[in-house]
């Protein structure tokens, strides 16, 4: 007899913490790969000579960039629900991953190919003089161009483009959030602040900053008080692609200032479906 | 001011992750519980250390013990280096990212000689006096062991001891040792005379070395009557039994072993001459095909590796060799697990089981006849024949595959041109042997790759007091077997002979080398044995301004009765029986291997292995 085995496709999306943010693209899906060796999860695998587990990434991080919104498919043999798997997948993956989410996928969708949008926030240094008022008309100013013009890195040199298509929202914010953090509000419970930091990038922007300037680490080339914070909104995926590195890079020389770039954290992931926006685990982007 | 790493500097290095650790079954414990922190340092990158299976047999034993924290030490590449001399960065573990300076102990391992540099440029790093006779007792102990630790005479100088043998057991008692020393408050000298009493604890400052006028050495001995004459190496008598790590650190980049080794077994029946690992590493002793089954289970479930290797000298020899491959092909198939095969003897047991083992092309298989005629194979003890590689590949091209690497040394001790030119025919005959196989059962595109080395001899080998071939002649005797390859379908390699000859000096040296050593660290030599690193020129003029004859250490044949260097480290095996196979390697005569019958090398002295079976 055949043996035939019902699809079951699960999305997941997960963080991506401070412990592993300088791991590539390929080490990453080796870490997925062992992870559900370990958990004994009865994954999919390719056909052929040299078969690999079927598991789809969205869209690939630079190294030393954060993440509380990556996402990934994988197709299981039936008789595993997304809770099962979540929690499975999170006893066996290494500390600086953690599976949020998970939901069945009911459709064969393709989570890398179908991502439109990502949103990061973005610390930078700025020079001592830059006040956050003129830095806010800048912006603004900088929003109100016909044209953006980039120079991107290509692999014949570098190639002029206008990225201005490719911006869909910036906004200025305050480096850390003023509101209480998860240090007061969780002072006994160390899992439940990494489950905050986890879920409110204020929180790990603001605990981000504290490790910068701990007494028992080199510190960084800037000072604290000139660290100012971007949140964008930017085109991403496989039909324009705008990374924070370049829209920083790119505002920097319009203000007439190297920026220097402290951290980027990925806050979100987006699938466009009828004109709109919608989270990769969206019911109406399932 | 002592800083820990920031990501503005990991940012700016290539491969960050060699310097984050928070690996899977990394090793993490609360320092306040802890007593003895130990640096286990391997002088070379992380993803070379990282795949070096003592290192992860003896991280975890010594994190078995509840009062001992051991973290992970390489040499940080020379792009981090400089950032972090130019930061003041000290060197750091890589579990806690503590400067190692406070440590209790730094340990290193010596597998090559041209990682010697890299040790003193890691202790210049680290804070840590280069000189034992510079340190307080502010400073940790700096300990080393490894193969290359037999013979520790030109690391003297900025050692406080070495470990001889295997190190499972004798860790365990220098760090019991330490214990009660702490306690008492004792003196530094105190500690190491009391661990000098440990069998296979060697204290080079306790010892003294007496020289004759022509350079050569009078004499080795115990500067106090207490220490012994003569520092016996350790060894574990029963491998099958002894701890050997459930878990194993799995990297998040990519390293070059990187997959479970399994050891089959420790030491080799074979004895070639010109191999140290030969010797020092008797008597053979073998785990059972069961204990290893067992152990590839546990470390699958832990790291969920998809690649097993089987690691030891002669993997063919192995007597459990049919139970334990079937078992594990059998157990990891379901599991999609590679099992990698190093090179093996060759037969039709052999090929079967790389055809179901390897679901790779059927491209290379290594073969390494050492030297290119009968004579000279016997000179080195090569129990291989031109018919047996000849019925090999033969059997090989049958079975499809089509590549073939064959590796040489050149420079063995009696090598004369003919033997050369032999190297070359070999190679022809091979070509031959595929030709004669018919075209659909062969593989298609033949290629058959001849590799030379350059022959270094080494301390506790038979060709111990041989001359080593100059740089010219090793020259010559490549360009010259250059000419001999008129196949377009043999490619030859060759090593520069450069770094063998450093690597002769290094091997055979006496304590006088410290100074070269830290003159040409000095001077910027380090990663000698990464060719964009390796400054010879350095060298060349090291040795100018220390004074050293290099052809004394490496091109200078030693009559017998010279006292060598290393005469007061005992491996087991006899400088007799050593003597014994020089004599017959210059008759031409082979030796038979352990398991055909004893030679009565000395090993049987230790009570285990293939001696008491």
């Amino acid at each position: 007899m055949e043996e035939v085995f019902a699809l079951n496709s699960i999305r997941v999306r997960f963080v991506r913490g401070e412990e592993v943010k300088f791991i590539s693209h390929l080490d990453l899906m080796k870490v997925f790969d062992r992870a559900i060796r370990r958990a004994g999860i009865p994954i999919v695998y390719s056909e052929g000579f040299n078969p690999h587990p079927h598991m789809v990434f969205g869209l690939p991080l630079s190294v030393g960039v954060t993440s509380q919104a990556e996402y990934a498919d994988f197709d299981l043999e039936d008789g595993f629900s997304p809770d099962e798997f979540m929690k499975k997948l999170n006893s066996s993956l290494p500390p600086g991953f953690k599976v949020m989410e998970a939901k069945i996928i009911s459709k064969k969708s393709n989570i890398m190919a179908s991502i439109n949008a990502a949103s990061y926030s973005i610390l930078f240094a700025v020079a001592e003089n830059m006040d956050d008022e003129a830095l806010a008309q800048k912006l603004a100013d900088f929003m109100q161009e016909d044209a953006i013009v980039a120079e991107k890195e290509g692999k014949k040199g570098k190639k002029a483009i206008d990225i201005k298509p490719m911006i869909i929202r910036l906004e200025l914010k305050k480096p850390g959030d003023e509101r209480e953090g998860c240090r007061n509000a969780n002072k006994d419970s160390k899992s439940a602040c990494s489950d905050m930091k986890y879920m409110d990038p204020d929180v790990w922007l603001e605990e981000y900053v504290e490790s910068l300037y701990r007494a028992d680490v080199l510190p960084p080339s800037y000072e604290r008080e000139s660290i100012r914070r971007i949140d964008a909104l930017l085109s991403a995926g496989s039909m324009a692609n705008l990374k924070p590195e370049l829209l920083i890079e790119t505002f920097g020389r319009y203000i007439g200032q190297e920026l220097k770039i402290v951290k980027i954290h990925r806050t979100g992931l987006f699938v466009e479906k009828e004109g709109k926006l919608l989270e990769p685990l969206d019911g109406n982007a399932l | 001011m002592s800083f820990k790493i920031n990501d503005e500097i990991l940012q700016s290095v290539e491969k960050p992750t060699r310097y984050i650790g928070n690996e899977l079954n990394s090793v993490h414990k609360d320092l306040n519980k802890v007593k003895i922190r130990y640096a286990f340092c391997f002088p070379d990158t992380y993803e070379i250390g990282m795949s070096h299976l003592g290192m992860k047999i003896l991280y975890h034993l010594l994190n078995e013990r509840e009062d001992t924290y051991c973290e992970r030490v390489f040499a940080p590449w020379t792009d981090m280096e400089a950032k972090m001399r130019e930061n003041n960065i000290p060197l750091f573990a890589l579990e806690t990212h503590d400067p190692i300076k406070n440590f209790d102990f730094i340990g290193f391992t010596l597998q090559y000689e041209m990682s010697y540099t890299n040790i003193l440029n890691m202790l210049d790093l680290a804070g840590i006096p280069l000189h034992s006779k510079d340190r307080t007792k502010d400073d940790p102990f700096v300990c080393a062991g490894g193969p290359c630790a037999y013979n520790p005479e030109p690391l003297a100088d900025f050692f406080d001891f070495f470990v001889l043998g295997e190190g499972e057991e004798i860790i365990n008692e220098i760090l019991d040792e330490y214990n009660i020393w702490r306690e008492e408050k004792a003196s530094r000298e105190e500690f190491l005379s009391r661990i000098a009493h440990i069998q296979g604890v060697y204290v080079p400052e306790f010892y003294s070395v007496d020289y004759n006028e022509d350079g050569t050495i009078a004499g080795i001995s115990p500067k106090n009557k207490e220490y012994p004459a003569k520092i016996r190496k350790r060894i574990i008598k029963d491998v099958d039994t002894v701890y050997f790590p459930d878990k194993i650190i799995v990297p998040f980049t990519d390293i070059v072993h990187n997959r479970i080794m399994l050891e089959l077994f420790r030491g080799c029946i074979r004895g070639c001459r010109f191999c140290q690992a030969g010797f020092v590493y008797r008597p053979v002793r073998e785990k059972s095909p069961q204990t290893l089954l067992e152990q590839a289970r546990r470390l699958e479930n832990s790291t969920g590796y998809d690649e097993i290797s089987l690691a030891s000298l002669s993997t063919s020899d192995y007597t459990g060799f049919a139970p334990l491959t079937e078992g594990l092909i059998k157990e990891m198939e379901e599991k999609r697990i590679n099992l990698s095969l190093p090179s093996l003897r060759i037969d039709s047991f052999s090929l079967d089981l790389m055809e179901k083992a390897q679901k790779v092309r059927k491209s290379g298989l290594t073969f390494a006849p050492e030297a290119g005629t009968q004579r000279l194979r016997d000179v080195i003890n090569k129990g291989v024949t031109e018919e047996d590689l000849l019925n090999s590949v033969t059997l090989a091209f049958n079975g499809g595959w089509s590549g073939v690497k064959l590796y040489f040394m050149l420079g063995l001790p009696s090598e004369t041109l003919e033997d050369v030119a032999g190297i070359a025919d070999l190679g022809s005959k091979v070509v031959s042997a595929y030709m004669s196989v018919p075209k659909e059962k062969r593989g298609k595109g033949l290629n058959v790759t001849i590799s030379t080395s350059s022959f270094v001899p080494k301390p506790f080998t038979p060709f111990q007091w041989e001359p080593q071939d100059t740089i010219e002649t090793l020259r010559e005797k490549q360009r010259y077997l250059k000419s001999c390859i008129k196949s377009k379908y043999i490619t030859y390699n060759w090593h520069d002979p450069e770094l063998s000859f450093l690597e002769a000096i290094f091997a055979r040296g006496d304590r006088r080398l410290g100074r070269l050593l830290e003159t040409a660290w000095r001077k910027g030599c380090k990663f000698d044995s990464w060719g964009e690193h390796f400054k010879f020129q350095s060298w060349m003029e090291a040795m100018e301004e220390c004074g050293i004859d290099p052809y004394f250490y490496a091109n200078r044949k030693r009559e017998l009765d010279e006292v060598l260097p290393w005469d007061h480290i005992d491996i087991g095996v006899s400088k007799k029986f050593l003597m014994r196979e020089n004599e017959k390697a210059h008759r031409g005569e082979v030796t038979p291997n352990c398991r055909a019958n004893c030679s009565g090398c000395g090993a049987t002295a230790f009570g285990g292995g293939i001696c008491i079976e």
